[in-house]
């Protein structure tokens, strides 16, 4: 009898023990960002020889949630092969050095560069003019550029300086742009819910004029530290895509009137894919959950 | 009787046109001096910040050419060496050789008179919070690389005086400064930009 109470005794103590193990070992495997995030389950339609690509934002801090993301964009990569990533600013956050380069971008992203993805920069608020001539962020020696591919041109603003010679660059590209897809990123957001920063009234009082007149079908941003799908305005469609190195919990105002959707409560960044004249898009969760999806129209 | 006071109001009438028109004349002309001296002031300003940008161009001039895409390697060492040299040549450069007193009342001018007093409020508070607040402003220090770069607003930036690509204005509290956008060192600056 006694025997027996000894056993179960040094049971409940070996077994309370285990479970102690297990409990420390799962938290460390979290820190550690070893924790696998759900297997990659792509909405997009990816269809053959569409123009597919990942949009980002805020991402280079260096930090353990910017390398967990990274991991889950490139196992979403193999799922849902993407050869282009849109930045939308705040590439690099403080000292922008060469270890800083690597650090912050080259080997949070590595499997992807390794693998031919090429990454198109935008600079934002804490990016140095230098980043322009960084080879891999392919901006070609300038802060604004176009790129196209597919039939879509992609704009890439300067958000920081839209002085009169950009903006009249802006307008004389989109008058002779010949493709019917028009896409612009770049960092701050003229239209956003978010309580730290929100609507930048003043970019939005420069460009969405300008975008409405020309044809400009969707807008990329960044800034805010979240996810957020904006109603159409004036039938141009806003994200807001800056939460790939830092999340902002609950900023998103509650009944904000432009929120199509959001998600403010982890890391995400964008897959995006153009077949014809629609424009398919699933935001992804650091979880590897999809918080947002659907379809845009291009507008005629 | 009657023809002569008719005259006499008549002639006052006149005499009363011809003052106000004069009067209309003198402050139309008053305008237009004001405008042409703006207009010289603001292209003096302007040649003096080409001359910053000639001299800095002649320097890197002299330096291995950078290609349009390179190595964060080769950017940093291109841009210390252009620093370098940079200084070496600025070493007497003092506040107030690009924001000259004429030049600063007509940056104070432009900024009133052209944005509006909500935006300026807006902007005061949103400088005074900013994370670059603590930035010391100093002719030829150095804006730190890792310190936040503000948006300059749109509106605001479309009335001021054209800079050229080299350099840029940016705000650091209440003060406008023009910086070097690949050495960021402090060219010259003026305080109570945002009156």
């Amino acid at each position: 009898m006694k025997r027996t109470h000894t056993f179960l005794f040094v049971l409940y103590f070996v077994l309370v023990g285990l479970s102690a193990q297990s409990i420390a070992l799962g938290q460390r495997l979290d820190s550690l960002g070893t924790a696998k995030a759900k297997s990659p389950s792509v909405t997009l339609p990816m269809r053959e020889g569409s123009l597919r690509l990942a949009v980002f934002g805020d991402a280079g801090r260096g930090s353990k949630d910017q390398y967990d993301l990274g991991r889950v964009m490139a196992d979403y990569r193999q799922a849902f092969a993407f050869d282009w990533v849109l930045l939308t600013g705040d590439n690099i956050y403080g000292n922008d050095s060469p270890a800083d380069m690597k650090n912050k971008f080259e080997l949070p992203y590595k499997s992807m560069l390794d693998a031919g993805v090429k990454f198109y920069g935008s600079l934002g608020n804490h990016d140095t003019s230098n980043q322009r001539l960084y080879a891999p962020f392919n901006m070609n020696g300038e802060e604004y550029y176009r790129i196209e591919r597919n039939g879509v041109s992609f704009y890439a603003l300067n958000s920081n300086y839209l002085d009169k010679k950009q903006l009249d660059w802006l307008t004389a590209e989109l008058a002779k742009d010949p493709n019917a897809w028009r896409v612009a990123f770049f960092h701050h957001p003229p239209y956003s819910s978010g309580g730290r920063h929100g609507s930048d009234d003043e970019v939005r009082a420069v460009l969405h004029p300008i975008f409405v007149k020309s044809g400009i079908d969707v807008v990329f941003n960044g800034h805010d530290h979240f996810y957020e799908r904006v109603k159409p305005q004036d039938g141009i469609t806003y994200f807001v895509a800056g939460a790939a190195g830092k999340i902002r919990k609950g900023d998103l105002k509650d009944g904000s009137r432009i929120t199509a959707a959001g998600f403010d409560a982890d890391l995400s960044f964008m897959i995006v894919e153009f077949v014809g004249d629609d424009m398919h898009f699933q935001a992804i969760s650091k979880a590897g959950n999809t918080v947002d999806s659907g379809v845009i129209k291009r507008r005629d | 009787m009657k023809f002569v006071v008719n005259t006499y109001t008549l002639l006052s009438v006149l005499a009363l046109a011809a003052l106000v028109t004069t009067a209309q004349n003198a402050s139309t002309d008053l305008k237009a001096q004001d405008v042409r001296t703006d207009t010289l002031v603001a292209a003096e300003f302007e040649n003096r910040v080409k001359e910053y940008t000639q001299r800095r161009e002649a320097i890197e001039a002299r330096l291995p050419r950078m290609p349009k895409q390179t190595t964060a390697k080769q950017i940093d060492v291109h841009k210390k060496a252009l620093l370098k040299r940079v200084l070496a040549v600025s070493k007497g450069a003092r506040r107030g050789q690009i924001f000259t007193p004429e030049a600063e009342s007509l940056i104070r001018k432009i900024v009133t008179v052209q944005y509006p007093e909500r935006n300026r409020e807006e902007l005061r508070k949103e400088l005074a919070e900013a994370e670059n607040k603590t930035v010391a402003v100093k002719v030829n220090a150095l804006y730190p690389e890792a310190a936040e770069r503000l948006e300059m607003p749109p509106t605001l930036l479309l009335t001021l005086p054209q800079l050229p690509k080299q350099v840029r204005y940016r705000f650091v509290g209440t003060s406008l400064l023009i910086v070097d956008r690949e050495i960021h060192l402090i060219i010259d600056f003026m305080t109570n930009a945002l009156p």
